[in-house]
């Protein structure tokens, strides 16, 4: 570690490895007392769920999640000051070694995990040494810096708990403990006796911790805040003579007052194991009385009995600045965060204005691609290409799988909602999703920059057809007419059309091969769509990513088809011919 | 645990194979039939050692190796061993050689590295001849050829060894003593202690070749914490000290735990301290049940007279005071008949996230059986409700 962790010059910015929700929240609960204006947690990584809801005060935010590392957007990835690790111990090497290689600007980390091999933990020291970065663990509750920030479960996980701890102003002495139960101890009994908290670190129980008692002395030595340093350890290994050098040598010149646990170790016949994996006494020298000695000797107060620990506090205690800070009400979880709309006061609202503020403003087609956007579009080229293609795709006939099952419901006397799902339900793979699909296609086409030639051959070689590709009907030299009226229309966007040359190339490896393998409408929909998003709306590839994983695209299709479903659905109740039943002539039966 | 010994059979197999060295030998389970165990080397042509492979010091000199033992009375050996407490054992071919040929040799691992411990004098006596141990740094700058002259082991093996001891996870080794054969390094006897919680990341052992003794035969209410412990995210320690101690601890935290046990020693209570134990890491409340069941069961077996219950720890910072409670009540309701039919008397002192409610439920459970001592939150320090606790019993 760091010789020159300036913790107070620290501004957290954290990423979590992994999720442990009741410390994140605790995390972000303290920036909140704080009164900063936003969490610092900006990401975690872990499975699952593309966002973890936290309370921030009385009210709600998402954290983003994402399924690695590397995946965690740039910005916060650059920006990243502190990482909490709350992977499983298997993990934590990788996940260190990756830590240290994609944040770039990392100062503090914690590592939470029991049972992490002491060699993983050596070689997360040597690199945590090499870039000078603070490693608390493994098996670590955090770093507490009062009144800057809480990294880990440090100082307990509810809000009761934090405000009990007295740790939101900085006090005057560093409380260094190897055990995360002892180090909350602690800080009550600091705060208790007036001195206050200047900063906290729990180093963990294992026989190698990354930090040693010995490096956190001298952050301690070297942090103005500091007046004195109070430390728990325990029998098992050797920490305590090097801090007993560092003392004797002059090098930690700020009084330490310790308790070393252990002495009961003398009751077992063979050297017992405590709790924590370092605590264990095999030689003479590693138990809790020779080090308890050998600090003595070097000048620090070490009682013998816990309680004087206390009582030495109370005697240079002082007064404890006052603990303020934006208090955290009670509050309770909401079943659903919506981004669409809900009520402000009893008022209906949409997209962030009132109801009939937002009707009042906007087209059917702006209100349309807004909602299912889940924010407000201003720009009038995606507005415009929205209505065009909500009403390119309202119908295409009594013929489709969707109109034809909306049309047997019908006839078969069911009611309107009943029919229009019948229909609704045939959408997907073959019919009608091949926007979403092709959006995908291209998506993957345009961000893997593949060639066209090898992006087709992958799909062959795969066995599967192109989605967006494909006509039964036009041909390369006899160009679908939409196609022509869509791209004409809506071509020419900052991006260089890249979404819709990739599939325009992609056609050029098709029609080669045969000729209706054309780009179809739904191809050219979704090419469009993805340029216009990118370039009137500044979309990421992450983001367009998400609208194909949600399946945005197939919305516009439903919304439109709709529609056409209706209409064939009120046509067939005018007509009222009654049961459609096929003849003996539309079944051929071959028995086995 | 994360420091364990392996067993002597499992780690000559790991180092013989890796430096290539020939080696025979046989691991015994004396709690099985010792036929089949013991039929390929009753068909060897040697005579035998027969010694206690349980991770046990100076087992020479406590009668746990059997030397010279002739086929026909190998499962005699067995018995005799076994019949002194003993489940493991190993049984090797006898080597005959000159005692002042045996030395030593030990591979340590710490913060900076591996270091190499030899000694030309090698045997049971090696702690009182500590000024023939050299100590040399293995690192980029080894003098391999020189490690070699002065150990008899060639560079190569020697390398091999310190190979051997990283790949393996391996945290302290020692052959003591060893022969220099035409193979290179004969291993009489090894001890490997290895880092367990790298066990994901090694093929060549698991945990059936861990040997843990503890001076005296587990208690069944150890052995189910163990398990417990082994199946669990959370840490649940147990040990027995004193079966007929009056003092139990159900304790959290692997420092607090320590705390509490040394007041107890501190203020001269240590002679009836009954047991040392902790949970840890947020248990859930099935967890904390099956432990507090077996800390009532030792409690209730002892033959003490005046027995207190302390139930403490420090302010957790992230375990549910009140679901790890839950458990401890549930547990405590079961016999709390038992217990004051035997005036037992609980004190509690603990914080942490929802203590209020965990000492509230703590409290009214308690008094309903009448069996309060004290409920104390974290305004209370730690050792002062220790020092309550102990007035209940006095010094005997």
């Amino acid at each position: 570690m760091s010789k020159g962790t300036d913790l107070r010059g620290l501004q957290p910015i954290t990423i979590c490895l992994g999720s442990h929700p009741g410390i994140i929240q605790s995390m972000i609960d303290y920036d909140y007392c704080l009164g900063r204006d936003k969490p610092s947690v900006v990401a975690i990584v872990g499975g699952g769920r593309k966002q973890e809801r936290y309370f921030w005060g009385q009210s709600e935010v998402m954290v983003p999640v994402y399924p690695q590392l590397q995946a965690v957007p740039k910005k916060y990835r650059d920006e990243a000051t502190a990482l909490l690790n709350v992977q499983s111990a298997r993990r934590v090497l990788a996940g260190m070694k990756e830590a240290f290689a994609l944040l770039p600007k990392l100062r503090v980390a914690n590592i939470f995990a029991e049972q992490v091999p002491e060699a993983h933990a050596l070689e997360v020291a040597a690199e945590a040494a090499k870039k000078d970065i603070l490693v608390a663990g493994p098996a670590s509750v955090g770093v507490l810096v009062p009144g800057l920030f809480k990294l880990g479960a440090i100082g307990g996980t509810q809000y009761a708990q934090i405000v009990a701890a007295g740790i939101f102003a900085p006090g005057r002495a560093a409380v260094v403990s190897t055990s995360g139960g002892m180090v909350n101890e602690l800080i009550h009994i600091v705060t208790g006796a007036g001195l206050g908290v200047s900063f906290a670190v729990a180093l963990g129980g294992d026989r190698n911790p990354i930090t040693t008692p010995a490096q956190a002395f001298l952050l301690a030595e070297a942090d103005e805040q500091t007046e004195r340093i109070v430390y728990f350890g325990e029998l098992g290994g050797d920490d305590e003579y090097a801090i007993a050098k560092l003392i004797s040598d002059g090098k930690i010149a700020k009084p330490v007052i310790a308790y070393i646990a252990g002495t009961v170790a003398e009751l077992f016949d063979e050297p017992p194991q405590f709790g924590h994996a370092k605590a264990m006494a095999s030689r003479q020298d590693e138990t809790a009385q020779a080090k308890k000695n050998a600090l003595r000797a070097a000048g620090a107060k070490v009682p013998d009995v816990f309680a004087e620990l206390r009582i030495e506090l109370e005697r240079v205690g002082a007064e404890l600045l006052p603990q303020d800070h934006r208090p955290i009400k009670q509050r309770r979880k909401s079943l659903i965060v919506s981004h669409v709309s809900g009520d402000i006061q009893d008022d209906v609202h949409l997209l962030g204005k009132d109801l009939l503020e937002t009707v009042n403003e906007n087209t059917l087609a702006g209100l349309t691609i807004s909602l299912l956007l889940g924010h407000r579009v201003e720009s009038s080229k995606i507005i415009q290409f929205t209505d065009y293609v909500l009403r390119l795709l309202s119908d295409h006939g009594p013929y489709t799988s969707g109109a034809m099952n909306t049309i047997v419901a019908a006839r078969a006397g069911r009611d309107l909602a009943s029919s229009m799902a019948a229909g609704l339900l045939t959408i997907g793979p073959r019919f009608g999703g091949a926007v979403n699909a092709a959006a995908g296609a291209w998506l993957q086409g345009v961000r893997g920059s593949s060639k066209p030639k090898d992006f087709v051959a992958s799909f062959t070689t795969d066995g599967g057809i192109i989605p967006g590709i494909g006509h039964k009907k036009y041909r390369i030299d006899m160009p679908d007419p939409r196609v022509k009226a869509l791209t004409e229309q809506f071509a020419g966007n900052r991006n260089d059309d890249r979404y819709l040359a990739f599939a325009r190339g992609v056609e050029d490896v098709t029609t080669a091969k045969k000729g209706n393998l054309i780009l179809n409408v739904d191809g050219t929909i979704a090419a469009i769509m993805l340029d216009l998003l990118e370039s009137e709306l500044d979309y990421g590839q992450e983001q367009l990513q998400e609208l194909v994983s949600i399946e945005f695209f197939n919305a516009i299709f439903i919304l439109s088809r709709s529609a056409g479903l209706a209409a064939h659905y009120l046509d067939q109740r005018r007509n009222d011919e009654g049961l459609l039943r096929l003849g003996s002539n539309d079944i051929t039966y071959i028995p086995e | 645990m994360p420091r364990q010994k392996l067993s002597e059979y499992r780690a000559k197999i790991i180092i013989s194979k890796a430096l290539g060295l020939p080696y025979k030998g046989w691991s015994v389970d004396s709690s099985l039939s010792l036929n089949s165990q013991l039929q390929e080397a009753a068909s060897a042509d040697s005579s035998f050692v027969v010694k206690v492979d349980e991770g046990v010091k100076g087992r020479f000199k406590k009668g746990l190796v059997l030397l010279d033992v002739q086929h026909g009375d190998l499962a005699k050996a067995v018995k005799i061993l076994s019949d002194k407490g003993y489940r493991w054992l190993i049984v090797e071919p006898m080597d005959s050689h000159v005692p002042t040929d045996e030395r030593y040799l030990g591979l340590l691992s710490d913060r900076e590295g591996l270091t190499l411990q030899y000694s030309t004098i090698g045997g049971v006596d090696i702690e009182q001849h500590a000024e023939s141990l050299k100590r040399v740094r293995l690192n980029s700058e080894t003098d391999w050829g020189h490690l070699a002259a002065e150990t008899g082991i060639s560079d190569k093996q020697l390398q091999q060894l310190a190979a051997v001891f990283a790949g393996n996870y391996f945290v302290f080794t020692e052959i003591n003593p060893y022969l220099i054969s035409d193979a290179g390094l004969k291993m009489l006897d090894a001890a490997v202690e290895v880092d367990d919680t790298a066990a994901f990341f090694v093929d060549n052992w698991d945990a059936d070749d861990l040997r843990r003794h503890t001076g005296h035969n587990l208690t069944q209410e150890e052995l189910n914490v163990q398990e417990l412990d082994a199946n669990s995210p959370a840490s649940l320690k147990l040990s027995v000290l004193e079966p007929d101690g009056s003092i139990f601890l159900l304790l959290s935290g692997g420092g607090a735990s320590v705390v509490v046990a040394d007041e107890v020693y501190n203020q001269g209570y240590g002679k009836q301290l009954a047991n040392y134990g902790e949970y840890s890491g947020n248990p859930n409340t099935e967890e904390t049940y099956l432990y507090t069941e077996a800390v009532l069961k030792l409690l209730l077996k002892s033959s003490a007279k005046q027995k207190v219950l302390f139930i403490g720890g420090a302010v957790a910072n992230f375990t549910d005071i009140a679901k790890t409670f839950a458990g401890v009540l549930q547990a405590i309701e079961e016999v709390a008949d038992k217990l004051r039919a035997q005036q037992v008397k609980v004190f509690v002192r603990r914080g942490g996230p929802n203590q209020e409610e965990g000492l509230a439920q703590m409290e009214a459970v308690l008094n309903k059986h009448g069996l309060l001592g004290a409920v104390h939150s974290p305004e209370t320090p730690l050792t002062a409700a220790v020092t309550e606790a102990l007035q209940g019993v006095g010094h005997e």
